[in-house]
C-alpha cells in the first residue's frame, strides 16, 4: 500500500483511517451556511420571478415580450436551488475547493477575511481624501499583515512604492489620472507635461 | 487562397512594431498570470479591460489574445514545480509532471509541456486559420432558432456538465443570466431589477463582476485558508542546455500530436474547456502507452499529451468565438465582452466586416507562440522566481490591482464598493462550491440569447416548435443528448481520477507517505521489502528445492 499502484486501483481498502481522510470525510461540516446560501439563490429566484409581472408589455405587436426571458431565469434558479437545498439536505455537502495556496483541511479564519474587509472599506474611504498612492499603501500594507506578512513597515513601504509607480504610469502613459492627495498636487502639471 | 493572402496581410499588420510590442506585453503579462496562482487570464483580461479603452481594437486584442495563450503555458510549469495540489484543469498535468520534477527531471517535464504547448499552439492555430472562414462563411446561414440552440448547448455543457455539481452550476448559471437581465432592456427601452437606481441602468459592468469573482472572490477564499509555511516548490536541476533527450523527443512528439487531434476539436465545440481534453488526453496516452506502469511516477507522455491538448483546445475555443460569437469559456467571454465594448460584434459577419482586425489576430496567434516558446524555454527560471513570491505580497497585490481595476472603469468609488460587494459573494459561491465560469458566461451570453430567442419566436409569430424544427436546431438538440450521455459517462471516469488522487494525497499524511516522498517509485526501500514479501511465501513452500547459494542471496 506504499506503492502509488496501490493508490491507483481505487480508495485501497487497506489503508488505515488515520483520521486525515481527504475531503468530505474531516470533522461533520455545519450544513447551516450552505443552507443558508441555497435558500438565498431559491429567494432570488422567487424575486426574479415575481418581479417579471412588473415588467409593462409594451403592447401588442410583440410575440415575445421582455418578461418571458426573465421568467425562464427565476425558473432556472428556483428549479436549481431547489434541487441544492434538497441536496444539502440528503447530506450530499459541496466538494471544498482546492487551490495552490489553499489547506482543504484549515478552519476558516473568519477574523483574517474581517481584517481584509476593513482594509478594502478603509482603501473605498480614503482614496479621495489622501489620494489613490497612499490608498493604495493602506490597502496593500494593510491586506499582507492581514495575511501574515512578517514585517508590517516593509508591506507599508513595498505598497507605497507599488502605488506611486502605478499613479505615474497612469498619469503619464495611459492619460488617466488617478486621485493625488493633498500631499502630490504638485505632481499633477508634471505627469500632464509628460503626456505631451 | 485569398485567405492566404488575407492571413499574409495579417502578418503585414501584425509584425509593424507598435504590434509587436503588445503581443510581447501580452504573452508576458499572460505567463505571468498563469504561473502564479490566484490569477488567471479571465481575470487579467477583465483587469486590463479599462486600461486599454484608450488603446485601438487591434492592439487591444492582441495583448488579450496573448494573455490568454500565455496563461495556457505558465500553468503548466506551475503544476510541475509547486508541490501542492492545484486546480482541477492543471491536474494531470501536475500529475505526471510534478512527479517527474521531484524524480530530478523537471527541466525535461518542463520542455516538453513548452515544446509540446507550442507544437499543438501552432498546428491549432492553422486550424483555426482553415475552418474559421469556412464556418464563418456557413454561418451567414443561421438563423435565429439556430443561434439559440446553440446557446443551449453552452448554457447546459458549461454550467450542468463541468463543474463538480449539476444543480450548483446550474445555480451559478441563473444568477448569471439575472445579472445580465440588470439594466434598461433594448426593445421596450425600460429599466428591469434596477430598483430603480441610475448606476445599475447601464448594467453591472462585467469587469466589476469577472474581477470580483476571480480576484476579489479567490482572495477571500484563500485568504480563509491559506497554507502557511515555506512554499514548497521542487527545485529543477541546472543543465537547461539537455533539456531533453532523444528518447524524451521520441516519446514525445506523439503525444503532442495526439493532443492536439483531441484538444482542437473538442476546444471548437460548445461543449468545450480545456479540462475535458486534457483528462482525455491523458486517458488515451495511458491506455497506448507501452510503460502503463510509469504512468503516475513522472511519464513524459502524460505531461506532453494534456499540455498539448490544453493549448489546442485554447486555440479551438477561438473558432466559435470568432465565427458564431459564442464563448464557451469565462475568458473567451470576457474577451467577447472586449470585442463588444469596441463596439465589434464576432460572429459571421466579422470576417466579412473586420477582415483587417481578425486576421491581424489571428497572425499574432502564430507570432505569439513563438514568443512565448522562448519565453518558457531559456527563461523559465524567472518565472520559477516568481513562484517563490511570499504569499501575503501575492495577494495583497491581486486585492490593489483589483481595487485599481474596478476604480478605473468609471473613476467611481461606487465602483469599488460593488466590486467588495461582489467579491464576497464570489467567496461564497467558492466556499460552497458553485462554479464561477457559468456565471460570467451568462451573464455575457444571457442578453444575446434572449435577443437570439424573441427574434427567433417573432420569425415564427410564437410557435415554439419552430425552434426545434430548422435542421441545424434539431442537430443541436440531438447532440446536446449526446453530449450529456457522454458527460454522465465522462464525469465518472474523471471523478474516479480525481478520487484515486485524492486517495494518494491522503495517502501523503501518512509514514508511509514521508516515504513516497523522498523516494519515487521503485527506488523507496519500502518497494524492495514488498517485492520480497510476494517472493518468500514459494520459498517457504519448497526451500529445500532451491539451492543454497539462493538462499543466501535473499539474506539481507
Amino acid at each position: 500500500m506504499s506503492t502509488p499502484s496501490a493508490g491507483a486501483s481505487g480508495i485501497s481498502p487497506a489503508r488505515p483511517a488515520t483520521g486525515d481522510e481527504p475531503v468530505g470525510t474531516t470533522a461533520p461540516r455545519s450544513n447551516l451556511g450552505e443552507l443558508i446560501f441555497a435558500g438565498l439563490a431559491l429567494a432570488l429566484g422567487i424575486f426574479v420571478f415575481a418581479g417579471a409581472f412588473a415588467i409593462r408589455l409594451p403592447g401588442a405587436g410583440t410575440q415575445v415580450g421582455p418578461r418571458v426571458f426573465p421568467f425562464l431565469v427565476g425558473t432556472i434558479l428556483i428549479v436549481s436551488a431547489a434541487a441544492v437545498l434538497v441536496g444539502v439536505l440528503r447530506g450530499r455537502l459541496a466538494d471544498v475547493e482546492e487551490g495552490e495556496d489553499v489547506d482543504a483541511h484549515a478552519k476558516t479564519d473568519w477574523i483574517t477575511l474581517a481584517k481584509i474587509t476593513v482594509f478594502v472599506a478603509a482603501h473605498i474611504a480614503l482614496i479621495e481624501v489622501i489620494g489613490w498612492p497612499f490608498a493604495a499603501a493602506v490597502l496593500f500594507g494593510g491586506v499582507a499583515w492581514s495575511l501574515g506578512a512578517k514585517r508590517w513597515w516593509a508591506a507599508l513601504l513595498i505598497g507605497l512604492a507599488l502605488g506611486l509607480v502605478v499613479y505615474v504610469l497612469f498619469g503619464g502613459v495611459l492619460g488617466l489620472s488617478l486621485p493625488s492627495g493633498p500631499l502630490l498636487t504638485w505632481l499633477e502639471p508634471l505627469l500632464r507635461s509628460l503626456r505631451g | 487562397m485569398e485567405n492566404i493572402l488575407s492571413l499574409l496581410e495579417g502578418f503585414a499588420t501584425a509584425l509593424q512594431p507598435q504590434y509587436l510590442i503588445f503581443g510581447f506585453l501580452g504573452v508576458l503579462v499572460g505567463t505571468a498570470v498563469g504561473v502564479l496562482p490566484g490569477i488567471g487570464p479571465a481575470m487579467t483580461v477583465a483587469l486590463l479591460l479599462p486600461l486599454t479603452y484608450t488603446l485601438d481594437p487591434t492592439a487591444a486584442l492582441i495583448t488579450f489574445a496573448g494573455i490568454y495563450y500565455g496563461g495556457m503555458y505558465g500553468g503548466s510549469t506551475t503544476s510541475i514545480l509547486l508541490n501542492t495540489p492545484g486546480e482541477s484543469a492543471s491536474i494531470v498535468t501536475a500529475l505526471e509532471g510534478n512527479k517527474m520534477a521531484k524524480l530530478g527531471r523537471g527541466a525535461a517535464a518542463l520542455a516538453t509541456a513548452a515544446i509540446g504547448s507550442f507544437v499543438a499552439g501552432t498546428i491549432a492555430t492553422i486550424g483555426l486559420t482553415l475552418l474559421a472562414p469556412i464556418i464563418a462563411k456557413w454561418a451567414v446561414q443561421l438563423a435565429p432558432a439556430d443561434y439559440v440552440a446553440l446557446m443551449v448547448v453552452a448554457f447546459i455543457t458549461v454550467g450542468a456538465l463541468l463543474g463538480s455539481s449539476v444543480w450548483r452550476g446550474l445555480t451559478s448559471l441563473g444568477i448569471g443570466l439575472f445579472l445580465g437581465l440588470i439594466g434598461t432592456e433594448i426593445l421596450s427601452g425600460q429599466q428591469r431589477y434596477t430598483f430603480g437606481l441610475l448606476p445599475l441602468a447601464d448594467g453591472i459592468d462585467i469587469v466589476l463582476v469577472a474581477v470580483g469573482l476571480f480576484a476579489v472572490g479567490e482572495t477571500f477564499y484563500v485568504a480563509s485558508r491559506m497554507r502557511h509555511g515555506p512554499i514548497a516548490l521542487v527545485p529543477v536541476t541546472r543543465g537547461w542546455r539537455s533539456w531533453m533527450t532523444k528518447d524524451d523527443w521520441r516519446r514525445s512528439w506523439k503525444p503532442w500530436l495526439r493532443g492536439t487531434a483531441i484538444g482542437f476539436p473538442i476546444g471548437t465545440i460548445p461543449a468545450g474547456g480545456a479540462d475535458v481534453a486534457t483528462f482525455l488526453s491523458y486517458a488515451s496516452e495511458k491506455k497506448l502507452s507501452k510503460r502503463k506502469e510509469q504512468f503516475g511516477r513522472g511519464a513524459i507522455e502524460g505531461v506532453a499529451g494534456p499540455e498539448a491538448a490544453n493549448n489546442a483546445a485554447a486555440a479551438g475555443v477561438l473558432v466559435p468565438l470568432l465565427t458564431l460569437g459564442l464563448p464557451t469559456t469565462a475568458t473567451a467571454a470576457i474577451i467577447l465582452s472586449a470585442f463588444q465594448s469596441y463596439g465589434i460584434q464576432p460572429g459571421p459577419q466579422l470576417f466579412t466586416n473586420q477582415p483587417a482586425l481578425v486576421w491581424a489576430l489571428i497572425a499574432s496567434l502564430y507570432i505569439g507562440n513563438v514568443m512565448l516558446l522562448v519565453l518558457n524555454l531559456p527563461l523559465v527560471g524567472i518565472w520559477v522566481k516568481l513562484l517563490q513570491i511570499p504569499r501575503p505580497y501575492l495577494y495583497a497585490g491581486i486585492l490593489t490591482f483589483a481595487a485599481l481595476g474596478a476604480y478605473a472603469v468609471n473613476f467611481s468609488i461606487v465602483d469599488i464598493v460593488i466590486l467588495l460587494f461582489i467579491g464576497i459573494v464570489g467567496y461564497f459561491l467558492r466556499r460552497y462550491g458553485y462554479p464561477i465560469a457559468p456565471l460570467v458566461i451568462g451573464m455575457i451570453l444571457g442578453p444575446m440569447a434572449e435577443a437570439q430567442l424573441r427574434r427567433a419566436l417573432q420569425l415564427s409569430q410564437g410557435d415554439l416548435g419552430a425552434l426545434f424544427t430548422r435542421p441545424f436546431a434539431a442537430i443541436c438538440y440531438l447532440a446536446l443528448i449526446v453530449i450529456i450521455g457522454l458527460g454522465v459517462w465522462l464525469r465518472h471516469r474523471q471523478s474516479r481520477l480525481e478520487r484515486t488522487l485524492a486517495a494518494a494525497a491522503a495517502a501523503n499524511t501518512s509514514l508511509s507517505a514521508a516515504v513516497n516522498q523522498a523516494w519515487d517509485a521503485g527506488d523507496r526501500p519500502t518497494d524492495i521489502r514488498t517485492s520480497d514479501i510476494r517472493v518468500q511465501p514459494p520459498l517457504e513452500e519448497t526451500p529445500r528445492a532451491r539451492g543454497s547459494r539462493r538462499r543466501d542471496d535473499d539474506r539481507p
